[in-house]
């Protein structure tokens, strides 16, 4: 359904995503994993047609057939919010405050050919669907008026209105309170078409997501079903990343990836992650393809 | 804390140092008199020892631009002067006292006084006393205050939740310690910010004053005087009115720039903060 | 929303009221007694006394404030110690004039500083908006009257298409009417408008980094269809506080304006009662003008209020 294919994204001469590939099913949910920087959100934006200005994405994305990257903005236009929707990570910010909410959730769905009159009803209804109580009441009230994770279910009302093929969220859950965020991502597992969800949290994805893509540096560095990602790490980066995540039975963590992230555009040739991985060779000096049916990997000397 | 040299401060400063510099010389030099009445050179064209010409008087446009300069500057310093010395005060006791009813009422007195553009003070005062100089550098000064009063006022607020004050009130610090050593250091660069600003106003609300007559009295020479002399002969001769437009216009872009620019220049933190125009 | 409007309203009753007590404590409580002015040094002391009687002034200060404090609700401003004619029906003529001209000032500002100011920041990465706003800057930087004189000399001795001055009533002529004011609200909203461009620009610039701009885009809207739609409602409440000012700055700027333009307004007859040393006529202008800037404030407040869900 959603298939991308050798997805870059530039911002002037400095490579931010290269080469991403992947592909999501009808009904399918798969998380996109990375650490800040690792263009993970770019990629998802580049999907939506928003990336910033200045930044530019070329290579394939189609969703059933459409072309996502490279068509001209009124074509992305009459995808965006009909098609594929997107929830992002700040509910505080992501309304507008003048604005009632029901009117908000109508506009999506007038601005795709629905009459107003139904909108409204049908904006209610949504609110409900997102298990907002009083849903009538909600729709009349601003967004002040509403708590974070409140807000967040109407940001969901919002991206399901038009029953879209394809929905993307980024790191929804981040700003909310731990107790609202497992409410909020049983909704988004329960009501999602098809889901790529985007997290730097391995137990989120591994509680929504039955796919899984590791980003690192801008390229993908594994990929595969979430159990077998998850049990059977192969790239040396995810091996990492999980070992950092475990927690020992004292609750003390693992000792986590030394060096830090580089900035955009520092990344090493070869490896993306040849700098900080301790099983580095001059093999590393060289690019390792993503290879592998179903769990595939790009590492020379894979673990396991 | 400093930042970077940026082109509006640099380009203000340029601007500013034009004026100062022309009101500095004046001094101890001017091209010819600026007062002196000669029928011989009335209107003389700019020329021949008379760089952009004489006025109908026969008077030097070029030495009465200087000596303006003078009566612009000695206008502005004494009215910012007056808006700092008496608003930088108040505001810092209202943004020290946030909820006590000394700040309720000295904002309510600086709504008040607000009401009153510096237009409106120098005509009564001028209805009353006669209009001169230091009416004109009351007014504006007095209509400026609440400028002031309002910046210092956001500035203490932010300051007074700093951890070195919270730290020097724990201590037992005194309103006065905490106002001399933590406020007024740290608020500094909001309020030369904002006099710069000021300044730029004041120089306009000058100009508009001597244009109406309630300003600096002939036969001193004033920019905005010279603009309202040269009306009548504006189909005649429409230089009398460039000239000194232009350097008002220059003085005042100056200030502005001048103000942006050390903004940008003295403190990142405060920015937030804007200059009240 | 209720209860804001009364406190708002009884802020402005008490700010006017304050501001009655400031102007007449300035202007009528004055060493020099109007009647001495009035009759000369050559009058006899009972004459003195009978007029003292007539104009009121023999009585207890706050008697003859409270007089004429009341009297204005009603638009009696006292009778002129000058002139001898009541100052209320000529400050009632005046007003109508200094407001259209305020209006028109202002309707020059927004209708130069609306567009610009939006395009300026949408376009703010490309030579163009950057020009705009050193073009604002540079407007910033002159005077009403001096746009005034300035405008004269193009328009009126280079061009000889519009007056150089002097006002035709409405009801005259209502094309020269026209035509006379066209000058005076350049003079005005140009310099204004340079100004407004400045926090339109800003306010648009801080409205397009908002994440809502972002959602109402993931909804399906152009860039400016989310501007438009998400923007300006928004981006309009800081500059609507910006409009107060102006409006009160663009009212004085008229009093310069009218002496330029010889336009019979408010300004013109401020300063012909200055002039004149007729002080209840001042007194009554400056009031006039004092109690329009803080209801400028008043509709500014309230406005802010009735824009922004938030405050209520
Ligand atoms: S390719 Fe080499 S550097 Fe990269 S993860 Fe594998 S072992 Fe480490």
């Amino acid at each position: 359904m959603l298939s991308v294919d050798g997805l870059d994204v530039h911002a002037g001469p400095v490579r931010l995503v290269r080469d991403v590939s992947f592909g999501i099913g009808p009904g399918e949910r798969v998380g996109l994993i990375g650490e800040s920087g690792s263009g993970k959100s770019l990629t998802a934006l580049s999907l939506m047609g928003l990336l910033p200005e200045g930044v530019t994405a070329s290579g394939r994305a189609t969703l059933d057939g459409d072309d996502l990257v490279g068509v001209p903005e009124r074509r992305l236009k009459r995808l965006r919010g009909r098609e594929v929707s997107m929830v992002f990570q700040e509910p505080m910010t992501a309304l507008n405050p003048l604005m009632r909410v029901g009117a908000q959730v109508a506009e999506v769905m007038t601005l795709h050919g629905r009459p107003r009159a139904e909108a409204r009803e049908r904006a209610v209804h949504l609110l409900g669907r997102v298990r907002l109580p009083r849903p009538e009441q909600i729709a009349r009230a601003y967004p002040h008026q509403l708590s974070g994770g409140q807000r967040q279910r109407v940001m969901l009302a919002i991206a399901l209105a038009n029953e879209p093929r394809l929905l993307i969220c980024d790191e929804p859950t981040t700003a909310l309170d731990v107790t609202v965020q497992k409410q909020m991502l049983e909704l988004i597992a329960e009501v999602a078409p098809a889901l790529l969800f985007i997290t730097h949290d391995l137990a989120v994805v591994a509680s929504v997501c039955e796919r899984v893509v590791v980003m690192y540096g801008g390229r993908v560095v594994e990929s595969g079903p979430i159990r077998e990602v998850f049990t059977n790490p192969r790239h040396r980066y995810t091996e990492g990343l999980l070992a950092a995540s475990r927690l020992t039975p004292r609750g003390t963590r693992l000792p986590t990836i030394k060096g830090s992230v580089p900035a955009a555009g520092g990344f090493p040739d070869g490896c993306v992650f040849r700098n900080r991985c301790p099983h580095a060779t001059e093999a590393c000096e060289q690019e390792p393809a993503l290879t592998g049916d179903g769990h595939a990997f790009a590492c020379w000397h894979p673990a396991g | 804390m400093t930042g970077r040299m940026n082109a509006s401060l640099l380009t203000g400063g340029a601007l500013v140092g034009v004026v100062v510099l022309a009101a500095l010389a004046s001094f101890v030099w001017t091209p010819h008199d600026p007062t002196l009445v000669d029928a011989a050179r009335k209107l003389h064209e700019p020329g021949g020892g008379y760089l952009l010409g004489a006025d109908k008087f026969g008077r030097d446009t070029f030495s009465q631009l200087m000596v303006g300069a003078r009566t612009t500057l000695y206008v502005g310093v004494v009215a910012v002067g007056i808006a700092a010395l008496l608003g930088t005060p108040l505001g810092v006791i209202a943004g020290m006292t946030p909820r006590g009813w000394l700040s309720e009422l000295i904002m309510r007195v600086n709504d008040l006084v607000f009401a009153f553009p510096a237009l409106l003070l120098a005509v009564m005062l001028g209805a009353v006393y006669g209009a001169d100089t230091l009416t004109a550098m009351i007014a504006i000064g007095v209509s400026t205050v609440p400028a002031f009063a309002r910046v210092a006022r956001a500035a203490t607020l932010q300051v007074m939740v700093t951890d070195y004050v919270l730290a020097a009130r724990a201590a037992g610090r005194g309103p006065g310690a905490i106002a001399t050593r933590h406020v007024l250091p740290n608020i500094g660069s909001v309020l030369i910010v904002q006099a710069s600003v000021s300044f730029a106003i004041a120089i306009l609300a000058e100009a508009a004053l001597s244009f109406l007559g309630f300003g600096t009295r002939p036969p001193t020479p004033s920019w905005g005087r010279m603009l309202q002399e040269s009306q009548e002969l504006l189909f005649s001769t429409p230089r009398l009115a460039l000239w000194p437009g232009l350097a008002i216009a220059v003085a005042v872009l100056g200030f502005n720039l001048l103000g942006d620019g050390l903004r940008d220049f003295l403190d990142p933190k405060l920015r937030r903060i804007r200059a009240e125009r | 929303m209720i209860l804001y409007l009364l406190k708002r309203l009884a802020v402005l009753a008490a700010s006017i009221a304050a501001a009655g007590v400031a102007v007449f404590a300035f202007m009528a409580l004055l060493p020099g007694d109007p009647a001495e002015v009035a009759l000369g040094v050559n009058a006899t002391p009972e004459a003195v006394a009978a007029l003292r009687t007539q104009f009121g002034t023999d009585r207890p200060a706050a008697a003859q404030f409270l007089d004429w404090f009341g009297g204005l609700a009603g638009g009696d401003f006292g009778v002129s110690y000058v002139t001898s004619s009541p100052v209320g029906p000529q400050i009632g003529d005046r007003l109508g004039v200094t407001a259209v001209l305020v209006l028109g000032g202002m309707a020059v500002a927004l209708l130069i500083a609306v567009p610009l100011g939006t395009f300026a920041a949408v376009h703010h990465r490309n030579p163009l908006g950057a020009a705009i706003s050193a073009a604002s800057q540079a407007g910033i930087a002159v005077p009403a009257f001096l746009a005034g004189i300035l405008l004269v000399y193009v328009f009126a001795v280079k061009a000889q298409a519009l007056p150089s001055g002097g006002y035709v009533p409405l009801a005259d002529d209502p094309a020269e009417w026209l035509r006379g004011l066209v000058l005076p609200w350049l003079s005005l909203g140009l310099v204004q408008g340079a100004v407004l461009t400045r926090y339109v620009r800003s306010a648009v610039l801080d409205v397009m980094r908002e994440d809502y701009l972002r959602t109402a885009r993931a909804k399906g809207r152009g860039a400016l269809g989310a501007l438009w739609r998400h923007g300006l409602r928004n981006a309009s409440v800081p500059v609507v506080t910006v409009l107060g000012l102006q409006l009160a700055t663009l009212l004085v700027g008229a009093v310069v304006v009218e002496r330029v333009f010889v336009i019979p307004g408010l300004g013109d007859l401020l300063l012909n009662g200055v002039a004149a040393r007729d002080l209840l006529l001042v007194q009554g202008v400056v009031m006039v003008l004092v109690a329009a800037v803080l209801l400028i404030n008043f509709v500014v407040d309230v406005t802010y209020h009735l824009l922004d869900p938030r405050l209520r």
